[in-house]
């Protein structure tokens, strides 16, 4: 499947740059537009050469069609077997009409093009929109390819901004020429030559098209780690909630019947077997569920991340996967706002990480909803590595592990109460069930508590250094968080009850766009008085910095 | 109760440049797994010598307060002791229990128009140093939010009718941020509400986004 990738696309291409070369714009396709643009006939200056100009690709209307009928595919497969033909003829032409109608809509009318550092699109016959993004409030572009899209050599596109939920603009579909077009321009200031804009202070410097720098490439042999060491075990068992939840609607009503009797007739034949063969029977049945997740997680990772690239073009990483749904997007690396180190359980036993970063305004309502590995930069790469990687993300930042400050010693004693209180309970509840001395085992756990406190409180701690903050957290699974203070829009201390007893409080760094990083960087325990210190230097370091999205 | 702060002279707190926290008690802690002596923590431009007094609400919030909470717990006790008649002419074993929640319902009600505002009114306070402004709130959960004004994006003044009633005015500032992005001041004067959004937005400067 790799072979039929472009060779290089995330090269810029000078030859893509030229205005003149645009194969999609057909003078016929704009003439129907141009008659019906009534009272407000499309405003193109002539002193303004734009930059780029086009139109979707004709095969939009397709993709609007193949994305109603995919959803409903399985139902109608399923009914024309299940011989229900007229069903689910209606529930495949209907959606089909309508979305084929919205495509052909939208295909006529949607028109976009880059001009004096703008992007500017617009669609609607009846309501038109007209939408202008400055290039650079841009915050990533991504290009996705299906499979369908390969083939055909399409992709569909989105550009996000700081502002509001979801893409700002969606690109579907465009060529792929045009698409990667359209990246290079929107990322290239030095392209900008038609109308530079005054005062515009672009921080990518105006160098010549810079080659793109490899950072990591994932081999598959990485990838297959990384769906070994994922916790994708629970992800597997909702796809197949979701599966059963299809099937449900089209299954002949006596399937349910069936299972039942097959399960009562496995469940009998369990019982049947002496003790000892029934407990080997049901971890057989464990130990296949288990490898059943594995598999699941192994290929899924290696489906969504295959021939993953980090790259670097002069200030824009990008990134480009995948087996059958190719994506690849472009950020600008001073968009991130806060870079998280996740180290979970199993990772953090072979010695592997995962790099997140957030962009703001990014994914703010994808809560849930699959995320194409958007929400993480590098999804596996070996501890040893991530120090030397840091510094691709945030430039300024001295990478060498920093002097980490410890919390209040308290924690431990706290953390200790709270773990012998839920012994306690546990003790109580074992005690009710035996109704025998047997059910104070649960107290035995408690030297193992103190334990863990006691790691947890040397894995707590934070840093500040000149224009970072970092917070780490967790022993046996860890996350570290790495914010510049120049992206710090808030910080909040926060003392309970509990808290004030003890002098202590908690502290939390606010900063825009916090979906992918598990919520910022938080630190509990800290002696009040530190805290508040912490917070005032941390606020009026803040103040003295510029924030730029 | 004139409040109106001197904002003006709030600009003059120097940006000096304090050495290091007291950290005595963390450096002996500190064991094999983290070096045992950790850089300083540089505070920059904190004046922690005297530092800028918290200002308080307008006095008149605790009445503002009050009426609300007892409009909105009127109502809420209304609809209970309607919806507890109406039990109890259906199934007149319940009452008993209807007639507990309610007395335990007014009880609260009682606290919140009586204690509580007075109280949550001691515990509010706001300053501004330098470029940052601080806000201190909460009985139970003390909570301080600290925002570096920079970041304002922009500043609602709201006044609802029993705000207009009390001649108060909320400031409700907005960041980029997310979970903390919305910082309410309430119980303003509304001049001084009008003078200190103009100031916060004079300080906010042009971080421009």
């Amino acid at each position: 499947m790799p072979s039929d990738e472009p060779p290089g696309q995330d090269t810029p291409d000078p030859s893509h740059h030229r205005p003149d070369a645009d194969p999609m714009i057909l003078p016929v396709m704009l003439a129907p537009i141009a008659a019906s643009d009534l009272a407000n006939p499309p405003a193109r200056p002539l002193v303004l050469t734009p930059e780029l100009e086009g139109r979707l690709h004709p095969l939009t209307l397709l993709f609007a069609g193949w994305n109603a009928v995919r959803g409903f595919l399985i139902p109608v497969i399923a009914l024309f077997l299940f011989g229900k033909p007229t069903v689910a003829g209606v529930l495949l032409l209907f959606p089909l009409a309508i979305t084929v109608f919205i495509g052909m809509v939208r295909y006529f009318t949607f028109w976009y093009r880059i001009e004096g550092r703008e992007l500017v699109t617009r669609q609607g016959i009846l309501e038109r929109t007209e939408r202008h993004i400055p290039l650079e409030r841009v915050q990533d572009i991504r290009i996705e390819q299906g499979p369908l899209h390969r083939i055909l050599g399409v992709a569909d596109v989105y550009v996000e901004t700081a502002g509001g939920k979801g893409p700002e603009a969606s690109f579907s579909v465009l060529s792929r020429r045009e698409a990667d077009r359209l990246r290079c321009t929107v990322f290239e200031p030095a392209m900008a030559t038609a109308t530079p804009v005054s005062g515009e202070a672009v921080a990518v410097p105006a160098s010549a098209p810079a080659s793109p720098i490899l950072v990591r490439k994932l081999r598959t042999r990485e990838l297959v780690l990384a769906g070994l060491t994922s916790n994708r075990m629970a992800s597997a068992l909702v796809a197949f909630a979701v599966i059963w939840g299809l099937a449900d609607n089209v299954l002949p009503d006596d399937v349910y019947e069936r299972i039942g009797k097959w399960a009562f007739r496995v469940a009998e034949f369990v019982m049947e077997q002496e003790t000892g063969q029934a407990v080997l029977l049901v971890s057989v049945g464990c130990i296949f569920v288990l490898l059943f997740c594995t598999c699941f997680s192994v290929v899924g990772s290696v489906v969504l991340f295959h021939g993953f690239t980090l790259s670097r073009i002069a200030e824009d990483l990008h990134r480009s996967y995948g087996l059958l749904t190719h994506r690849s997007s472009s950020l600008p690396r001073r968009r991130i706002q806060v870079l998280e180190i996740e180290e979970g359980f199993l990772r953090r036993m072979f010695g592997l990480a995962t790099l997140r970063a957030d962009t703001a305004g990014a994914g703010a309502d994808e809560r849930g909803q699959s995320r194409g590995g958007r929400d993480v930069l590098l999804p596996i790469v070996y501890q040893s590595e991530v120090a030397g990687l840091v510094p691709v993300f945030l430039p300024d930042l001295d990478s060498s592990d920093p002097a980490w400050r410890r919390v209040s010693r308290k924690a431990i004693r706290r953390g200790t109460i709270k773990g012998a209180f839920l012994c306690g309970l546990f003790a109580a509840g074992a005690i009710l069930f035996h109704r025998s001395w047997i059910g104070l085992w649960p107290i035995l756990l408690l030297p193992a508590v103190y334990a863990v406190n006691v790691m947890q409180y040397n894995h707590l701690g934070y840093s500040l250094v000149e224009r970072y903050f970092r917070t780490r957290r967790g022993w046996l699974s860890r996350s570290t968080h790495v914010v510049p203070i120049r992206n710090t829009q808030a910080i909040v201390l926060r003392e309970t009850p509990f808290d004030r007893r003890l002098g202590l409080a908690t502290l939390f760094v606010d900063s825009a766009g916090q979906t992918y990083t598990g919520g910022g960087p938080r630190i509990t325990n800290l002696p009040a008085d530190e805290a508040r210190d912490l917070a005032r230097s941390l606020a009026h370091q803040a103040s003295q910095t510029r924030y730029r999205w | 109760m004139d409040i109106t702060p001197p904002l003006e002279s709030r600009n003059e707190v120097g940006m000096t440049r304090n050495a290091e926290l007291k950290n005595g008690s963390n450096d002996a802690e500190a064991s094999s797994e983290i070096p045992a002596e950790p850089a300083p923590l540089v505070l920059s431009a904190v004046n922690s010598d005297s530092p800028v007094e918290f200002e308080r609400l307008d006095s008149r919030v605790v009445g503002l307060w009050r009426l609300t909470h007892a409009i909105l717990m009127g109502f809420l006790l209304l609809a209970i002791a309607v919806g507890g008649v109406f039990v109890g002419l259906a199934a007149g074993g319940l009452w008993p229990i209807v007639l507990g929640v309610w007395l335990l319902l007014a009880g609260l009600s009682v606290w919140l128009c009586a204690w509580y505002p007075r109280r949550a009114y001691a515990a509010w306070g706001y300053r501004i140093d330098a470029k940052v402004l601080e806000t201190r709130s909460g009985i139970l959960v003390r909570v301080t939010r600290l925002l570096p004004l920079p970041r304002l994006q922009h500043v609602d003044l709201q006044r609802g009718p029993f705000e207009r009633a009390f001649g108060l005015a909320s400031l409700i500032l907005h960041t980029a941020g997310t979970r903390e992005a919305v910082l309410v001041i309430p119980g303003l004067d509304a001049d001084h509400a009008v003078r200190l959004r103009d100031h916060l937005v004079k300080i906010g400067g042009d971080d421009a986004v």
